[in-house]
């Protein structure tokens, strides 16, 4: 099988300066920026043709959200993090899907899920994303990826004409260990791929103006949420270091591990950009959370709700947490989301969601009158409610009010 | 409910003819169809099934037939890593959109779902709901619904209409109204 090579090792061909060579510990800068860059030759034309004409569904997706304040925002920050020239070649697009992703096309088409705006924290952490994936498109590793594949599956091709020609049993099962060989050996070109990026991302942030030591805690809060969902969930919690064979990116805890070593010391002092991430993000973070919570995915949802919490309890993750408990069911859920609900009208009476909530809790746990006076408090708010009718039923709203 | 469509050899699809009554999802909801249906063979879960015109993903009507507190609508694709939202014997009717976007989100794994209209509509011969949604399914392709259930001694009982927004929801419609319209226990 292939020799492993260090993260460090495998950007030794590409990045490594003179400057580097004293400071072996921090993640080398990115090479100088070379000028707008065209497809060259006739695999990556067609690649930036394919990934242009995806581009062109992408632009109409029904799921693209088009709100140009958040789309400003991010590509600011994508901006800061790998520099004006670079990021001009790049399209950013938002999907409202509720998983921690983002990918980047060949062609420079950048999708970001909402579910990864949704958990990172603050700038820094979503610059060293970004980073990553322009690294990947810095690199040029999708071609690279796609020439290994076509090399693979031609060597493939004629290795399993000759095991036919040879028609034994020894032949067919060369075959078959050459098969699994192949195929790992492209699983861990694409760890070390991502490896690349990572080490990329994390230079952008070592001379950006961001805090770089945020980049290792991006994947250690991944790794705490899948612990909680895990947990909650009642199966085994997933190994955190171990390498599977066909693994397509490193495991959460190497990837941890390395960017936490590699950031530069000297940044540690800088600023994340908790402040503006929150101010950019409060629009939607109701959305993005709404649609984490109704995953059904109990542990990861009020991991994440609780850590959004520690830069202080609002209204809106209050009536979240209701939520989340309220869709659980159990009595003690119950009686713990009225609470939650009733915590989050004391903040703002004048949240609807929050007296429907409320009420809805409190006619569950067996308290009535308490109840129905809060869902005629959301009714007052929100007349035109679509579920104004159904509510009322159950406020049992006098006739004439 | 899109059902994933199986090559089943064993089971074929079932012909529901018109004004024939007939059980649906296995249950003691009953339907007199005006037109001809299709009755698939593939059942989204235990105590559901889906009947179509032209396929289930051009029109989708799903009945649901006596869902027990601690249920899930239809059949979870992994009961300990994808958990889907039980239906419990505190579910309110005014909840129940609520249960059937969490089912949909969490089966199909999509960000956008709204419930556009809840109304108190009778079902079955008692106090039910009916709601409209839109959403954009897993194939990317925003699709309309409208839904009719009722809790009946504790069961929930209820059909939804499925179709995409384009052409196919308003087309058929009236034909889905038909068939609750003639639900009975």
């Amino acid at each position: 099988m292939m020799r492993r090579t260090g993260v460090l090792a495998a950007t030794a061909v590409t990045l490594i300066t003179s400057a580097a060579i004293g400071q072996s510990k921090i993640a080398p800068p990115p090479p100088p920026y070379a000028g707008a860059y065209q497809p060259q030759g006739i695999d990556e034309i067609g690649l930036w043709r394919e990934g242009d004409e995806d581009e062109r569904t992408l632009a109409n997706s029904p799921i693209l959200l088009r709100d140009e304040a958040l789309n400003n925002y991010v590509k600011r920050v994508l901006c800061a993090a790998v520099g004006d020239d670079r990021c001009r070649s790049v399209r950013l697009y938002i999907l409202r899907v509720p998983l921690f992703n983002a990918s980047m096309a060949p062609n420079g088409t950048m999708r970001v899920y909402s579910g990864l705006l949704l958990r990172v924290r603050n700038e820094a952490e979503l610059a060293m994303v970004l980073g990553h994936e322009f690294g990947h498109f810095e690199q040029r590793h999708t071609l690279a990826d796609w020439k290994a594949r076509r090399s693979s599956s031609d060597l493939l091709s004629w290795a399993a004409v000759f095991a036919m020609l040879g028609n034994t049993y020894q032949s067919y099962s060369n075959f078959d260990s050459l098969q699994l060989s192949v195929y790992g050996r492209l699983a861990h070109f694409n760890r070390d791929q991502e490896r690349e990026a990572d080490a990329l991302g994390l230079g952008y942030l070592n001379r950006s103006a961001l805090r770089p030591q945020a980049a290792s805690v991006v994947w250690q809060n991944l790794i705490a949420e899948q612990e909680a969902s895990a947990l909650a969930k009642g199966v085994r919690k997933p190994n955190f270091n171990k390498v599977a064979f066909f693994a397509s990116h490193p495991p959460s805890g190497e990837r941890a591990a390395i960017l936490a070593a590699f950031a530069d010391p000297v940044g540690a002092d800088r600023e994340n950009g908790v402040t503006r991430y929150a101010a950019a993000l409060a629009p939607w973070l109701p959305t993005f959370l709404d649609d984490q919570i109704k995953l059904n995915d109990f542990g990861a949802s009020d991991f994440i709700i609780l850590s959004l919490a520690e830069n202080g309890w609002t209204a809106p993750l209050l009536v979240a947490r209701g939520d989340l408990y309220r869709a659980r069911g159990n009595p003690r859920d119950l009686s713990q989301a009225a609470e939650f609900y009733g915590k989050a009208v004391e903040m703002d009476a004048k949240l609807p969601d929050a007296q429907r909530g409320l009420g809805l809790s409190l006619i569950k746990t067996g308290r009535r009158t308490e109840g129905q006076a809060a869902l005629r408090q959301y009714l007052a708010l929100k007349p035109n409610a679509s579920d104004a009718a159904m509510i009322s039923m159950l406020a049992q709203v006098a006739r004439g009010q | 409910m899109v059902a994933m469509l199986s090559v089943s050899v064993a089971r074929a699809n079932g012909y529901r003819a018109k004004n024939v009554q007939v059980d649906v999802a296995k249950s003691a909801m009953k339907i007199t169809p005006v037109r001809d249906w299709n009755s698939l063979s593939v059942r989204p879960g235990k105590k559901a099934e889906t009947w179509t015109l032209d396929g289930e993903q051009l029109n989708d009507v799903t009945f649901y037939g006596g869902i027990v507190p601690g249920e899930p609508l239809i059949r979870e694709t992994s009961k300990k890593h994808k958990p889907l939202p039980k239906f419990t014997s505190e579910t309110l009717l005014v909840e129940i959109p609520e249960l059937l976007e969490g089912t949909y989100r969490t089966e199909k794994g999509i960000g956008s779902f709204s419930v556009t209209s809840s109304n108190p509509d009778r079902f079955l011969g008692s106090d039910g709901i009916r709601f409209t949604y839109e959403y954009v399914d897993a194939d990317n392709l925003p699709r309309k619904g409208e839904a009719r259930a009722a809790l009946i001694q504790g069961h929930l009982y209820m059909a939804t209409f499925d179709a995409p927004r384009l052409h196919y929801f308003e087309d058929t419609l009236d034909d889905f109204h038909n068939l609750t319209d003639s639900a009975a226990l």
